[in-house]
């Protein structure tokens, strides 16, 4: 089991460190950056290459970029406002989109688990088509389009929710870009929880639970969700990524002040620092997301932990 | 014997002549279980049993159609701007008589509602918009199917390359196994360890922004699901028989992977196909939203939705039937790709 | 074994089940009937899709959502409170056939202890599972019953298996879990579904024997489900032939192997591998069972049965009784059929069987 956690350890940092490498290489050629100023004089670049270690080789001016980063020193911000730290933009915009993340990871994954359950446990009848037709709709409707739909109806038109996020009343105007961002989570478990649930409904050690004379909550509950769970966690990390995507439309559309609006806004504005870094915080969150859901994996699944445990199997 | 026509005391019937004589051999064996069994007849009669499916397709082909040859239908141009015809309403004619598609639009204020009709404010008795048109008086039905023709056309170009590299890497990564395919792994799980939007984003900034571009950003980041699928069916076919026969027989590696194993797995493959259409027009989508899509004047659904954002509460007949035609486009490929992926796997269907 | 009086525990009657599959309506099983005493054993014997598990599985009441009761009854009678009690299995509503039958009165043992047992639950837990769900045993009765019934099914060092995971566990072992999983409420009729095909030659005839065993000493009765006559010989003393969802013959043990009177039970006697055969060709019935989502015509093992009258093509044989117990639905018992002998390798077969016994 440690080497299998060390294992994905390494391989999780050796991908950070290859992305690290490859936003190091491409800041080089950014254009805008101060080193590339037309209007410096060669004497100007050589104080400006000396005071930011320009003159070193390579791999040290590398070296210290991965240690800045790892420190949360990304550098300043050129377009969007100027000469601020980075990290202090990003300081007051993290926690806002983490919690709507969280919220619209949470509120997919329950509703989804239940929705995928109902059907599945209804397969065949009305209330499967009704469960499948939504997921259908969630998994194929953009974010964003939800986000326009909510916005217009219930901001809009009815004025129930704010239709601009407001830091005055911060969960109310979570609500609408939770849903929205939360819509593809929810369809994506609700659809494979159906499959996983089915597959496990069919299989023999059910059938056995079920000749035991175990029936209603515990049989589900005990015997099916639990082993059909397994599976659903995988799919939960990618979920977690889209959602990423998802939040940079999300939040441009309610004007969240968030990661990802901040990310539209470099991206517009041609911000490279600004977007280089966010690039690297993205990964690193991916990267560390999927590294907790395979520790996960392992430790949920006794075949997986046992195994790795050096067990008689 | 021969002149026999009891009943029976059991079952009260009446027999034939003949019916207790031998009737000597068996009859020649047509294994019915099998013999009526043709794989590609039943997948599709298993397809076009599936009701949802098959209006899919049709819808989508009438959204190809109507990309073909929408644009064209009134006149206009994707890029021909009358500044002095900009926000009008939708005008159909024949529908405006009904009341319905006249031009009129409502404009919600603190104050109220105001109708307003920019058609009969300028005068304008036979000029007709039929989805409106935008801020710079573009067309919009014009400029909606330009942008479908553009979003497909990129999707599925996306899609089909990401197959066939895709496909490509799994088999071959599957197929030699051991350290090839170790390395392979692991280089697609270093990709894989990049975020797409990470991905995505730097390619664009980088390159110059374009329909190339898109394409090779969908590229790089789509790939590896297809090439997982074909690496997992490769690892569960190339121990079988019919693999093993053509090796003894002295097929080649190449002739095995792309003549014996590619047909097995075709269903598959063509199914995942349809599934990366919708995530790769999504991501084109997406894109064009954030701002790095195609460059204008030329449109996409994507960027087509993204400008009327800006107005989309004075102006909702604008943002619309971009949205309506991306979410048609999604559902139906996602309905069509489960349709097929039922239709080459029953098992799926009657658990 | 007929002398004393025999107490029925089981009695099936006319029961046909259908399965509904998109490619059509699969009568699978076409009026079946059946009894089964106490203390007896019954095995069903047949090929793969003739039916034999679907009985099985509409009697612990488990049959598959798109299967169909088109007619019958199931009627199983236990000791509820020192009298005998009849219950009506088809009619019963699932909460109650879980909560009253399975487990408690009748338990099965499936086919393959891969797949048969949960992958996510230590075998401990899943053997006390039955029994605190249907008697309320406290967790500590239960975990010592538990280890003595992991005992009596022979495996050792029990307290350790007790947390371990099926994946832990050989295919013989894990058997001998789901035996212990069946008996963990005392079941009064164990329903053994190929209880031996997924496993390795060497481990099945200890299964079968520890079956024998369990039997013996708890006196229950025993349905045996298999396609193999091997095991009908270890341990059946009644046997009902299947073929294509009905009974085609069925008697004692003996009349079975040494008095068979249906053509398809010949079949089934001459492919089986016997180490004194001189002929070395494994005699194989020809063609393979018949498809049963279309209608059957006359007798369905016509197509493939070399001795089939023509009458066998039109209309299907009743059940002739040969003796008090020994039943077979072949043409051939007709007073009007013509005498036909038994196929030559057979005869010597079942001669040398008369000799030395048929078990």
């Amino acid at each position: 089991m440690h080497k299998y956690i060390l294992k994905r350890i390494f391989l999780s940092v050796f991908t950070l460190l290859a992305i690290t490498l490859v936003l190091f290489t491409l800041l080089q050629f950014m254009p805008g950056s101060p080193f590339n100023d037309e209007k410096l004089t060669d004497d100007q670049r050589t104080v400006l290459n000396a005071k930011y270690g320009l003159d070193q080789p390579v791999y040290v001016q590398f070296g210290k970029y991965v240690s800045n980063m790892v420190q949360g020193d990304f550098g300043v911000s050129y377009n969007i406002s100027k000469n601020t730290p980075i990290s202090q933009l990003i300081q007051t915009r993290l926690p806002v989109s983490i919690r709507i993340g969280g919220m619209a990871v949470g509120l997919g994954a329950i509703v989804g688990l239940i929705f995928g359950v109902i059907a599945a446990l209804n397969h065949n009848t009305f209330w499967d088509t009704l469960c499948t037709a939504v997921s259908v709709l969630g998994v194929s409707v953009p974010s964003y389009v939800f986000a326009l739909a909510l916005s217009y109806t219930f901001g809009f038109r009815l004025s129930w929710l704010p239709m601009l996020y407001s830091s005055k009343a911060e969960f109310a105007s979570s609500v609408m870009p939770s849903i929205a961002l939360g819509m593809f989570t929810m369809a994506s478990i609700a659809r494979f929880t159906r499959t996983e649930m089915l597959e496990v409904l069919g299989s023999d050690y059910m059938l056995l639970a079920e000749s035991k004379g175990i029936s209603g909550a515990p049989l589900i509950l005990r015997h099916a969700l639990r082993n059909a769970m397994i599976p659903i966690i995988t799919v939960l990390a990618p979920l977690i990524v889209d959602l990423m995507t998802g939040s940079l439309v999300v939040e441009k559309i309610f004007s969240i002040p968030g990661v990802g609006s901040l990310l539209v806004t470099a991206i517009q504005s041609n911000d490279y620092n600004v977007v280089i870094s966010l690039s690297f915080i993205y990964s690193a969150m991916y990267i560390g997301i999927m590294l907790v859901v395979d520790l996960l994996y392992g430790l949920i699944d006794p075949r997986i932990r046992i195994t790795k445990e050096g067990g008689n199997a | 014997m021969s002149e026999l026509s009891v009943s029976h005391p059991l079952t009260g019937d009446a027999f034939l002549p003949d019916d207790f004589e031998l009737r000597g051999s068996t009859p020649a064996e047509v294994d019915s279980n099998f013999a009526s069994q043709n794989y590609w007849k039943d997948v599709f009669k298993r397809f076009v049993s599936n009701k949802g499916a098959i209006v899919s397709l049709v819808v989508i082909l009438l959204l190809c159609l109507l990309a073909a040859f929408g644009p064209k239908m009134t006149g206009y141009t994707y890029a021909t701007q009358t500044l002095s015809e900009k926000n009008f309403a939708p005008r159909v004619p024949g529908l405006e008589k009904f009341g319905i598609f006249d031009g009129n639009e409502a404009l919600r204020t603190t104050s109220g509602v105001k109708i307003i009709n920019g058609y009969t404010q300028k005068g304008l008795t036979d000029t007709y918009y039929w989805f409106g048109s935008d801020t710079l008086g573009r067309d919009i039905w014009t400029r909606v199917w330009e942008g479908t023709r553009i979003s497909l056309s990129i999707a599925v170009l996306a899609a089909v390359i990401d197959m066939i590299i895709g496909m490509s890497y799994g088999l071959i990564s599957g197929y030699f196994g051991g350290r090839v395919d170790n390395i392979m792994q692991r280089i697609a799980e270093i990709i894989n360890g990049i975020p797409r939007l990470v991905v995505v984003t730097l390619l664009m900034l980088v390159l110059p922004r374009g329909f190339a571009t898109i394409v090779f950003a969908l590229l790089i980041t789509e790939w590896i699901g297809m090439s997982r699928i074909a690496r997992a069916e490769m690892l569960k076919l190339k121990e079988q028989e019919f693999v093993l026969a053509s090796r003894t027989l002295g097929a080649k590696d190449f002739t095995i992977i792309f003549r014996e194993i590619l047909p097995n797995i075709i269903g598959q493959i063509i199914t995942q196909l349809m599934f990366s259409i919708p995530t790769a027009i999504f991501t084109e989508a997406f894109l064009s939203f954030v701002g790095l899509g195609i460059p204008v004047p030329m449109c996409s659904l994507g960027s087509l939705i993204s400008d009327a954002f800006n107005s989309f509460t004075t102006h909702p007949y604008q943002i619309i039937p971009p949205i309506v035609v991306l979410a048609c486009l999604m559902l139906c490929f996602n309905m069509l790709a489960d349709g097929l992926r039922e239709a080459f796997d029953p098992k799926l269907k009657e658990m | 074994m007929t002398t004393k009086t025999r107490e029925k525990v089981l009695e099936i009657r006319d029961l046909s089940i259908s399965f509904s599959t998109t490619a059509g309506t699969v009568n699978a099983i076409r009026g079946v009937d059946m009894d089964l005493y106490r203390g007896e054993t019954l095995a069903i014997v047949g090929e793969s899709g003739s039916g034999k598990s679907v009985t099985a599985k509409a009697t612990m009441g488990i049959l598959a959502k798109n299967g169909n009761v088109e007619s019958g009854s199931i009627l199983y009678t236990y000791q509820h409170e020192g009298a005998p009690k009849t219950v009506q299995i088809l009619e019963m509503k699932k909460r109650d056939m879980r909560r009253h039958i399975n487990g408690k009165r009748i338990a099965m043992i499936f086919q393959d202890p891969m797949t048969s047992l949960d992958p996510t639950m230590p075998i401990g837990k899943q053997i006390m599972e039955g029994m605190i769900w249907h008697y309320k045993t406290t967790k500590k009765e239960a975990y010592e019953k538990a280890v003595e019934l992991l005992t009596e099914v022979g495996i050792d060092e029990p307290e350790k298996r007790m947390k371990q995971y099926p994946h832990q566990l050989s295919g013989g072992m894990r058997q001998r879990v789901v035996i212990a999983i069946a008996l963990a409420c005392d079941p009064e009729l164990l329903i053994c579904d190929e209880p031996t095909t997924a496993l390795d030659v060497t481990i099945q005839a200890k299964i079968l024997e520890l079956i024998q065993k369990i039997q013996q000493e708890r006196g229950i009765s025993v349905i045996y489900i298999t396609h193999d006559l091997g095991v009908v010989a270890k341990v059946a003393d009644y046997v009902n032939v299947m073929y294509a969802g009905r009974i085609v013959e069925k008697g004692t043990i003996d009349e079975i192997f040494l008095d068979p009177r249906h053509p398809y039970t010949w079949g089934l006697l001459s492919a089986m591998p016997d180490l004194d055969m001189e002929d070395d060709r494994l005699y194989t019935i020809p063609g393979s069972p018949p498809n049963l989502l279309h209608p059957v015509q006359g007798d369905a093992f016509s197509p493939r049965n070399v001795y089939a009258l023509n009458i066998d093509d039109r209309r299907e044989p009743p059940m002739f009784q040969i003796s008090e117990s020994h039943y077979a639905a072949t043409w051939l018992l007709d007073e009007h059929a013509p005498k036909v002998a038994l196929p030559p390798e057979l005869q010597v077969r079942i001669d040398r069987m008369k000799k030395e016994g048929v078990r």
